[in-house]
């Protein structure tokens, strides 16, 4: 699709979303508020797995240091805002710069354990950090601005934001950037040849995915008006890693479509029967068994294959 | 023609509000129904079910009928968080109840905070949500730290110990339980002093570190919040070294409950002193004979476990409340509930207007043997109740 075109649909969507709360459904609101968070953390998480090949095991971790950070600088400290939104997505890039510095002096399933492990010992401090995290009673009683208190001036913030993260994740992956990521997942050793600094460049790649992620975590910090640390455990890892996994992650889209999909299949099924790891389960075997380019690899054969 | 046509507008206005008082009054249910916190979740949703079964067969509540609306909290705070916004905007619930682990109960509790909606927490005990962390929506039905610690420590005054070992599990419940003891034990048992303290994971399940340690202490009594598999673990580790023979172990945390006990059957060690809310064999009240009956006829066990009770109650409170407010205004809903007194299978409950903490008490005493019985009774039942 010339980019254009996905343009013009995007600014369409993000208007159509946008006339959301004239429906008067809370529930409605509720929901799409957690998909577009989602979305944003699902396509974070794909500048590592689609655009470089590494496959993080432990993005929770900058989504819940994103999301601790806003609530504390919120609630302890009484920050506006203003100032607590900016410094959250600043911690979380720093703290994945920090652990992007060590994580990608490895490849491959070396690099996926050590992002796991270093995912669970920000698990592990949220735990223990008792006095400034809550531990496992979590933290709770979030102050929330008086705007923003309101669920469809909250939908709207979450919509801008998240629009925002997108669309700078797009120009971040179709600039001189990420076409560097793209060469050096389609062959490293050649990028390194012709010039490229592929550690840095991943290292680079590794703080952009941790930032964005931080900013999805603050938003969910705010709308959930609390933090846990279930929040930063690996199941919340394996389960963003799902979304893009089922939503493609070869095309810039997929991981979108994959958090919608996924978030809200989730959501019926629970209503329906506490046996949610099953579908899971069954999902993830489909996806690898017969749709390994996801639910966009599934419409583009589609398209060949009616001729259109 | 008119005319008729304005009397069938009338007739169909008649049967469209007589729709509308017929609608249930609808109620969130939340316990962990899969995963480690399912053994002790399913039974209290049955108790739950069991509650609704009954408040409907007499007539509903307001002449209106109840309807439970049921999900899987999965011992997750924030999936449990999200959950009940769900019960709350899509399903319109008028109150929520359950909620298994401290961490769920508080999380269950902020939810009910921003949305004004009546939440009864009927098993987490964490002191918190009726302390620092109270606010007019949330109740509590269950048992707290404070009060199982002041049991403890009071039964350590009763079997004059003097060296204490101190076992809490490294979470929530085990943090607040250790504080609560602490706090008990210089009034309830000046003598006692507490010679180690020891934190075990929660969910371990090898306990040989700990077990020589606290041998080694010389300890005359433990006190601890080891529950469930844990204690099962630990017995199972450290009975074949004798650990049981000289030691006195006082536990908070459930473990005299017959689920335990009918577990363990023949390898439950002498020695323990430990607490139940609701012991199947022994009944301080007529409305528990009746309880127990319909829960085993719907379990299909006579020895029915004793979390059941905590469902059960939770809802009675809640159909009591709406029943005195007349109303499903959250706000007079709330207000009913302070003060409130209900009528159950442990006896009359009277909920404290400014704590909205339930005067819920437990049954304690020691773990016998039993001619003919395979597996230990606790005898003789004490049913220790904080003074409303």
């Amino acid at each position: 699709m010339p980019s254009r075109n996905l343009g013009i649909a995007a600014i369409v969507i993000v208007l159509a979303l946008a006339l959301l709360p004239l429906s008067g459904s809370r529930y409605a609101l509720d929901l799409s508020t957690q998909v577009l968070i989602y979305c944003l953390f699902a396509l974070s998480l794909n500048v590592l797995i689609g655009y470089i090949g590494n496959v993080s095991f432990g993005h929770a971790a900058y989504f819940a240091i994103g999301g601790y950070s806003c609530v504390i600088l919120l609630t302890t400290y009484q920050w506006p805002l203003m100032l607590a939104l900016p410094a959250a997505i600043v911690v979380s890039g720093l703290a994945a710069a920090a652990i992007g510095y060590f994580c990608v002096r490895l490849t491959e399933i070396y690099f996926a354990m050590l992002t796991l492990a270093f995912a669970m010992l920000v698990w592990g401090v949220a735990f223990k950090w008792k006095d400034v995290t809550g531990g496992d009673d979590g933290f709770t009683g979030v102050l929330m601005p008086k705007l923003l208190e309101d669920h469809a001036n909250f939908f709207w913030f979450t919509l801008v934001s998240v629009s925002v993260g997108v669309a700078l994740l797009w120009m971040i992956c179709h600039s001189a950037f990420g076409l560097t990521l793209v060469a050096i997942r389609e062959n490293a050793v050649r990028a390194g040849f012709v010039g490229v600094d592929t550690r840095k460049m991943r290292w680079a790649a590794f703080t952009v995915a941790g930032t964005f992620a931080g900013l999805a975590g603050a938003l969910f910090g705010m709308y959930n008006r609390g933090m846990y640390i279930e929040n930063a455990f690996w199941t919340e890892s394996a389960q963003v890693l799902i979304m893009v996994l089922l939503g493609g992650i070869h095309s810039f889209i997929g991981p979108l479509i994959g958090a919608a999909v996924l978030y809200l299949l989730q959501i019926v099924t629970n209503q329906y029967t506490p046996y949610w790891p099953t579908v899971l389960g069954t999902i993830l075997l489909i996806v690898v068994l017969v749709l390994p380019d996801g639910l966009t690899g599934l419409a583009k054969r589609f398209r060949i294959f009616s001729g259109s | 023609m008119t005319k008729r046509l304005l009397m069938l507008i009338a007739g169909a206005a008649v049967l469209a509000g007589a729709a509308v008082a017929q609608e249930p009054i609808r109620l969130g249910a939340m316990y962990p129904l899969t995963g480690g916190g399912a053994i002790y979740g399913v039974p209290a949703m049955a108790g739950h079910q069991l509650a609704i079964e009954e408040i409907n067969k007499r007539g509903g509540v307001m002449g209106r009928k109840l309807e439970s609306i049921e999900r899987d909290d999965k011992m997750n705070p924030s999936t449990a968080s999200a959950t009940m916004k769900e019960l709350i905007t899509k399903d319109n619930v008028h109150l929520v109840v359950g909620g298994l682990s401290s961490a769920v109960g508080l999380g269950m509790s902020e939810v009910s905070k921003q949305e004004k909606i009546v939440y009864i927490s009927t098993i987490a005990k964490t002191i918190q949500m009726t302390t620092s962390k109270l606010h007019p929506h949330v109740f509590r039905t269950a048992s707290n730290t404070d009060l199982e610690g002041d049991t403890m420590a009071m039964l350590v005054g009763k079997y004059h110990l003097k060296k204490l070992c101190h076992l809490q599990l490294d979470y929530a419940y085990g943090q607040d339980l250790e504080i609560g003891v602490v706090k008990a034990l210089p009034i309830r048992a000046p003598d006692a002093k507490i010679v180690l303290t020891l934190k075990p994971k929660l969910g371990a399940t090898d306990f040989n570190a700990f077990i020589p340690q606290v041998m080694a202490a010389g300890c005359d009594g433990v006190v601890s919040g080891l529950w469930g598999p844990h204690f099962v673990s630990w017995v199972k580790q450290a009975s074949p070294l004798g650990f049981f023979d000289k030691i006195k172990w006082i536990s908070g945390g459930e473990i005299a409950a017959h689920e335990i006990a009918g577990e363990l059957k023949g390898e439950y060690p002498d020695n323990v002193i430990s607490n139940t809310y609701e012991l199947w064999y022994h009944s301080i009240d007529p409305l528990h004979k009746t309880f127990q009956e319909a829960l085993a006829k719907k379990l299909g066990t006579n020895e029915t476990p004793q979390w059941a009770m905590l469902g059960y109650n939770g809802v009675m409170f809640a159909a009591a409340a709406i029943e005195k407010a007349k109303s499903l205004d959250s706000d007079k809903i709330a207000a009913a509930l302070e003060g409130l007194t209900v009528n159950t299978p442990v006896g009359k409950l009277t909920i404290d207007p400014k704590t909205h903490q339930a005067n819920t008490g437990q049954f304690w005493g020691p773990m016998v043997k039993k001619p003919g019985k395979d597996y230990r009774v606790m005898e003789p039942v004490e049913f220790i109740q904080p003074k409303s």
